[in-house]
């Protein structure tokens, strides 16, 4: 058996590392990868606690978490793929068109 | 004790893998980390008893979501890939500020420690999370099917070139 206290350990530090790719990465493709990350971690701490309460939920929740990070990505890819082909930046700093 | 050392084995690549990942300064080399980060990911699931979850994440994960990433970074013209330049005080900031979320965290959670688990037959089989899934959580699962079609329409809406300004 595992002890939970790893489990969550490690959904933590996964969280905690992409939440700093996220804050500190410019290229718009790296943040969209480090979002990954901060979901995977969550989807580690769904399965320990379901594995810990013995309960179904936690896997299917880890499901929808992942049908939703599909659809995530496939629509970020496609904001990316039409705002860098008329501006030819991928660089999070230069992308503020919506500046006041 | 072997499952704990697959545990620790996988838990520490899993660690590894994602610190590399947003360290690359290269995106092609962050895929290939972002692809080891999910495939210790799924092995972790193996080991936490998550056969079915698992399976989804190496389909899913490493065969979906990782190759798409794969072939955006192939297509997008990163010949004019710029180093990233952040002062040093921001970047200290930045990292701090989930270092000491996760140190508030894990303060509150280990202080408390966790219940014990009851003792019984512990896995979740397949046929009782599929039930869970096709009885209790019926209607997500029909909403993510729309969900899902909406997505494959709209990204291809989005992404597609404008017809007749741009003829190829």
């Amino acid at each position: 058996m595992i002890p939970i206290d790893a489990i969550v350990a490690l959904g933590c530090a996964v969280f905690a590392i992409g939440l700093i790719g996220v804050l500190v990465r410019k290229n718009v493709m790296v943040v969209l990868m480090s979002l990954e990350l901060l979901l995977n971690g969550v989807n580690i701490l769904l399965i320990g606690f379901g594995l810990h309460l013995q309960s179904a939920v936690g896997q299917i929740f880890v499901l929808f978490v992942i049908m939703m990070a599909v659809a995530e990505a496939a629509v970020g890819f496609a904001l990316i793929l039409a705002y860098c082909r008329h501006r030819e930046t991928y660089h999070l700093d230069e992308i503020n068109d919506l500046k006041g | 004790m072997i499952p704990q050392l697959v545990f620790g084995f996988f838990a520490a690549l899993t660690v590894l893998c994602s610190l590399l990942m947003i360290l690359q300064r290269d995106p092609m080399h962050c895929v290939l980390y972002l692809a080891f980060t999910v495939l210790a990911i799924a092995g972790v699931f193996f080991t936490l008893q998550a056969d079915f979850v698992g399976a989804i994440q190496l389909l899913v994960y490493a065969g979906g979501i990782v190759v798409l990433y794969l072939f955006v970074v192939i297509i997008i013209n990163l010949s004019q890939l710029q180093a990233e330049r952040r002062k040093f005080f921001p970047t200290l900031f930045l990292v701090a500020v989930p270092l000491l979320g996760l140190a508030e965290l894990g303060y509150l959670l280990f202080a408390r420690g966790f219940r014990h688990a009851p003792e019984g037959p512990a896995a979740v089989t397949l046929p009782r999370l599929a039930a869970e899934l096709l009885t209790t959580y019926l209607i997500p699962f029909e909403v993510s099917s729309i969900l899902l079609l909406a997505v494959l329409i709209g990204a291809i809406i989005i992404a597609r070139r404008e017809v007749g300004r741009d003829p190829h």
